[in-house]
């Protein structure tokens, strides 16, 4: 039998088929094709099938992953959307939360909504905090409302209303209305069940959003469902989901929103995955590419999920200029910081490094394309960790004059000569991405000293070690680098399913009988969509989550219990659960503060671990070095030859002494810092940090 | 421990960067771990790190404006008060009192000594507006800061790792949700306890002499400040405004006289302090002159103890920016945010690209208090009016400025408290028109839905002055407020009925430029 899996990025459509006897895999790519994304995807599948040498009916499934939902927002390129909100309220998505994400810029803009004045409508409805209806929703109400969308021509809605996280009774009657009378060629998105959570400006954007690229997602699902017919593959669809996990293309369609950050989820599920490999379940997910650096806390083998995201922002950079959406995510990070990140002084004579980048045109001065400005590549060139003949295997020759002449016209500014500002630049860039690390661990309460860097992407292994060294982290894992870190994360992602069910009560005062029917109700709910993605619901690992805080505060601690029927005990557990936890996040709890729970999730979570992913390669095995090269050692100070190593010719179990360089295709992993590499069963380098 | 005798520029950036990434960390420590809806919501708090002389290195970068350089004074308060030589490493001192803090009673100032290898080598502190304060509910028409709760005058909450009971039980019997306020009071220890070992982690790991770094760090800040006021020409800039005060409008003047790399400003002319709770302590009216000025010349430069050795702001004592003791001052924003607006009127015609027309500030915000089932609640919201319009655009609708204060969720406040609101829109076309239109008010109408009556107080004004424009733009359309239909005066703290409505318009944003510029 085979799996395929298939991730269309910006640039390329990546694709991995995997015999599930042998764990072999082998891998395909293609040029993105934007205007007709699926044309890749037939591409990449047909060439995956022809390596190899698999029937098409042999293929179980194809877990997908695109950017479609991203790029529609970021673009703005979705369907005429309506909203229908509470009478009263059709003007929160335009006000937001009345704050600047930028303190001291009064020309900043904010992102508009996707829903503009004309098409939002005002529904004579009310729910009351409590669930109860204050104003009821009547036949002639919902009358009116299709009237008035007819006249708008939406090819879609989004309905959301107050309080519906607590009873979405108002909403559905609304939809089912609407749908009758509407028919079929408008979709409608229902607030409460895109997203069941507290907070009206937050859970209407989220709706909106879904709205907005619905009938997109779903006309690409069913196109792609013929593609695959066409090509002889019969197995079903599943989707890759923002958290981690997959879900059926009917799901998807449903809620695309729920996709949005497929891509950089596969990447940290694959992380994960390698770091399991290796034995090493407390894993800091690191992925540099040309712009941007990924960071993900991955405790226990498990990923950390967030449940808010913000997408489609106004300075990709800045934090609140986008639109936030209620979907559990893989928490990652993001920094601008990259190979292409620019290096220049700022009003205080000192060294910045991005978050501009120069991209991929003109690009790094080093790329002989026009671009001046040094950059992170520049200075990893000049300091010998990149090999200006090696670069993507040879196809692209650096110029390290150019990179030496831009280094040095910068560090002129501060009194520095080119190699001192090639070092500034490494030690400032790599110092940012290691003090966004420390934050974000130390957020969730955890030492970095435990954890083992997992590193990926085009400037990552050039960079890990150092990173790492900084965090205190002594263990770093270089993953098969077969470029498309994302397709092995699809096929070693888990099932996942969520649901969510927010009300804020004390736990003292808790309807413990009505929870117990909103959990049993959340979990059919789940398992539906579970058994339509082809898995075992029995199967998987289900939990009960409890957003906790004591009453008052803002911010919640996650919870979770194994999934059962509540009873009185419950609130003694998750009290225990919750005190510990806060005491470890904030050295100590508050005294006679009284612990509430403001959202109660089930998760799903499917069934066994995959194992190691198998890729032979073709070239014989050979553990001497193929050259010497001098590169910039940071613990003397000054340049020196190590040895460099072909990693496609490392056999497992090899076992070599760094300083040393070990070159790929795609990256090269700098070990500048004494230290001892193994080769691992399944390829991976492991480098441990001598102390 | 070595001094280098100056600091390379690479490693200057990466200690600058590693003190201002610790403190934000410490911030979002303390923000997560918030009872206060005001700091959470509301970024209503900041972290510092001072040197031991209380000089600021560091400080959070989401704050409001309230508190730039307010925190270090702070400190140097403490030790002007205690004496350098007497801190001792399990220290925790504390004080809320306006002249010495940030202006009034509900901001708490917690700090805490930094010791390295034996030595005091800094403070790390924190503000942070707590959910009650004791005394009347905020409002305008107290007359005396004794009215407004409980005062604490420096004092060491813990004195070398014991905590002075006596002081806590006093907090805590004198303010109305006390485990919540002594909830953010600890929090905002530990946040600066983590701060302070931090600091040493970063010490220890680069062996700097924290006085040198500091001292490198101040003078670039202020040399890059200096060299951003060049961009002024020399010269005396004023302007005036008047807004509704209890008795008599108040008038707020300033002259801006800028020589060099200098600016003073003098806000001689403006009216006297009044017996109403909107008078200005003197570090406040420093916050908000140094953030409008910050604004127009050098946003990007870091806040630390150099960025503003080279504004300086004078008020005549007595005055409502500078006001003697006793003087009310919890409402002190409803005269504090009007300096932004003020400065950027009298900078309009050489700074034409920086400039905005006023905004519908300053903020609105409504104080609520009463019982509902038994049992008691207390609740303040925020309501932002229309944004300025600026040289190349419209001012957006409700956005706050120039303090930076989120709206409450109405879902999350109709679970906390028995009001059910009716309309939440933005009131269209109350900018002013212009070149370019300011932004829009909003409607906010909710109904008391307590069973028994609520006591209510506001700040809200620009009620009779509305917002100038900016360059010949249109002013904004005036606030209104309304109960049951009719004027309800927000000045004073009203009982109001079960049932009834309050209907509140926030003011409109000046436009930008003549109509068809």
């Amino acid at each position: 039998m085979y799996r395929i899996a298939v991730d269309i990025g910006g640039t390329f459509t990546d694709g991995v088929i995997e015999n599930t006897e042998t764990s072999r895999i082998w891998i395909a790519k293609s040029l993105s094709t934007p205007a007709s994304p699926g044309d890749a995807v037939s591409r990449v599948i047909a060439d995956l099938l022809e390596k190899s040498g698999a029937s098409a009916e042999d293929v179980v499934d194809v877990v997908h992953g695109n950017t479609i939902v991203t790029n529609t927002l970021i673009e703005r390129r979705g369907v005429r959307t309506a909203l229908v909100a509470t009478a009263g309220m059709t003007d929160l998505i335009e006000m937001g939360r009345e704050v600047r994400y930028d303190l001291y810029d009064l020309h900043l803009e904010l992102p508009p909504p996707l829903v503009p004045a004309e098409l939002r409508l005002g529904a004579n409805e009310r729910m009351a905090a409590d669930g109860t209806s204050d104003t009821e929703l009547v036949q002639a109400e919902i009358e009116r409302v299709a009237a008035e969308l007819r006249a708008l021509r939406p090819q879609s809605v989004a309905i959301a209303f107050l309080h519906s996280n607590v009873s979405d009774r108002h909403e559905v009657a609304m939809a089912q209305g609407l749908r009758a009378r509407l028919g079929s060629d408008i979709a409608i998105s229902v607030s409460s069940h895109v997203a069941g959570e507290i907070r009206e400006y937050e859970r209407t954007t989220t709706a909106t959003a879904n709205a907005y690229v619905q009938p997109l997602v779903e006309t690409y699902l069913r196109e792609l469902e013929g593609r695959l017919q066409a090509l002889g593959v019969v197995a079903p669809v599943l989707i890759m989901v923002s958290s981690g996990g997959f879900t059926s293309a009917a799901a998807a369609a449903d809620t695309p929103i729920a996709l949005l950050e497929s891509g950089p989820a596969g990447g940290v599920i694959s992380a994960a995955h390698a770091g399991k490999a290796a034995g090493l379940r407390n894993v800091l997910a690191f992925d540099m590419g040309g712009t941007t650096a990924k960071l993900c806390v991955v405790i226990d083998g498990e990923p950390s999920v967030a449940h808010s995201f913000e997408t489609a922002r106004v300075h990709r950079f800045k934090r609140g200029s986008g639109l936030p959406i209620l979907i559990p995510s893989i928490d990652l990070i993001e920094i601008g910081a990259g190979g292409g990140s620019i290096a220049a002084v700022n009003a205080l004579g000192l060294l910045k490094v991005g978050p501009e980048s120069a991209g991929s045109v003109p690009g790094p001065a080093c790329y002989g394309n026009g671009g001046t400005e040094p950059t992170v590549t520049d200075a990893d060139l000049v300091l010998g960790y990149l090999d200006p003949a090696n670069f993507l295997g040879g196809e692209m020759a650096l110029d390290v004059g150019k990179a030496r002449e831009a280094l040095a016209h910068v560090g002129a500014r501060i009194g520095l000569n080119a190699l001192q500002t090639a070092t500034g630049i490494i030690d400032i860039v790599n110092e940012s991405m290691a003090a966004a690390a420390r934050v974000h661990i130390a957020e969730k309460g955890h030492d970095p000293r435990s954890f083992t860097l997992v590193a990926t992407g085009g400037a990552g292994p050039l960079h890990a070690v150092s990173v790492a060294q900084r965090l205190g982290v002594s263990r770093i894992v270089f993953p098969i680098a077969v470029g498309a870190g994302s397709c092995l994360g699809f096929l070693a992602a888990p099932a996942r399913a969520d649901r969510a069910w927010s009300r804020i009560s004390p736990l003292a005062g808790m309807d413990w009988e009505e929870l117990g029917r909103r959990l049993t109700a959340m979990r059919a709910d789940a398992e539906a969509e579970l058994t339509q993605a082809g898995s075992d619901a029995a199967a998987c690992q289900w939990s009960v989550v409890a957003e906790m805080r004591f009453g008052g505060q803002g911010t919640t601690i996650p919870v979770s219990l194994p999934y059962r029927l509540p009873g009185d005990e419950f609130a003694g557990e998750l009290v225990e659960l919750f005190t510990r936890r806060y005491a470890t996040l904030f050295g100590g709890v508050v005294p006679s503060a009284r612990p509430e729970v403001v959202t109660w999730r089930v998760i799903a979570v499917g069934g066994e671990a995959h194992g190691s992913f198998h890729w032979p390669l073709d070239a014989g095995e050979i553990v001497a070095p193929k050259a010497w090269r001098s590169i910039y050692l940071p613990k003397t100070g000054v340049m020196g030859d190590v040895p460099v190593y072909d990693r496609y010719r490392l056999p497992p179990g090899a076992a070599i002494a760094a300083p040393a360089i070990i070159e790929e295709r795609e990256s090269t992993l700098a070990i500048p810092l004494p230290a001892q590499v193994r080769v691992l069963a399944d390829r991976a380098i492991l480098v441990e940090l001598d102390a | 421990m070595t001094a280098p005798r100056d600091i390379d520029p690479i490693t200057l950036e990466i200690c600058w960067t590693r003190l201002v990434s610790m403190v934000d960390e410490a911030a979002a420590n303390l923000v997560r771990a918030a009872f206060s809806t005001i700091v959470r919501e509301c970024n209503d708090y900041a972290v510092v790190l001072t040197d031991a002389q209380g000089r600021l290195l560091a400080q959070s970068s989401y704050s409001i404006p309230s508190f730039i350089c307010t925190l270090p004074l702070t400190v140097r308060h403490f030790i002007a008060k205690f004496g350098a030589d007497s801190f001792k490493p399990g220290d925790v001192m504390i004080t809320n009192d306006p002249w010495l803090g940030t202006g009034h009673l509900p901001d708490v100032n917690i700090a805490v000594p930094v010791f390295h290898q034996g030595k005091l080598v800094g403070f790390a502190a924190s503000v942070a507006h707590v959910p009650d304060i004791g005394g009347r509910l905020r409002s305008p028409s107290n007359r005396e800061v004794y009215e407004e709760g409980l005062r604490i005058t420096p004092a060491r909450l813990v004195t070398d790792g014991v905590t002075n009971d006596t002081l806590v039980t006093l907090i805590e019997d004198n303010v109305r949700v006390n485990a919540e306020v002594m909830g953010d009071i600890w929090a905002q220890v530990s946040c600066n306890r983590s701060l302070a070992q931090r600091l040493i982690d970063f010490l220890d790991e680069t062996q700097l002499d924290l006085d040198r770094l500091g001292t490198i760090m101040f003078a670039r800040a202020d040399a890059a400040m200096r060299a951003a006021t060049k961009a002024l020409p020399d010269g005396d800039y004023q302007n005036e405004l008047l807004i509704e005060g209890s008795e008599g409008d108040i008038r707020l003047k300033c002259r801006l006289t800028v020589r060099g790399e200098e600016i003073a400003i003098d806000y001689e002319g403006s009216s006297p302090q009044v017996a109403q709770a909107i008078n200005v302590v003197p570090a406040y009216t420093f916050a908000y002159s140094a953030y409008a000025l910050k604004c127009l010349l050098a946003p990007e430069i870091p806040n630390n103890d150099g960025s503003f050795l080279s504004i300086a702001t004078t008020a005549p004592l007595g005055s409502i920016l500078n006001p003697r003791f006793p003087a009310s001052v919890g409402a002190r924003a409803m005269t504090g945010h009007l300096l932004p607006p003020l400065i950027m009127g009298a900078l309009a015609e050489v700074l034409p690209e920086q400039v905005q027309g006023a905004p519908g500030s300053p903020l609105w915000a409504v104080q609520l208090a009463g019982t509902h089932d038994g049992r008691g609640f207390a609740t303040t919201f925020f309501l932002n009016g229309g944004q300025g319009a600026l040289h190349d655009r419209d001012g957006l609708p409700a956005l706050s400025f120039p303090s930076n204060l989120a709206n409450t969720p109405i879902e999350v406040l109709e679970s906390r408290c028995p009001v059910k609101v009716l309309r939440k829109e933005i009131r269209r076309s109350t900018g002013g028109a212009g070149a370019h239109r300011g932004g829009d008010g909003q409607i906010f109408e909710f109904r008391i839905a307590a069973d028994s009556p609520v006591t209510i107080s506001f700040m809200a004004n620009r009620t009779s002055f509305p917002a100038p424009g900016a360059r010949g733009g249109e002013p904004g359309q005036v606030g209104v407020m309304l109960a049951d239909g009719a004027p309800l005066d927000p000045r004073l703290v009203s009982v109001l009925a079960p049932g009834t409505v309050l209907r509140l318009e926030t003011p409109g944003g000046g436009g930008y430029g003549p109509i068809g510029a």
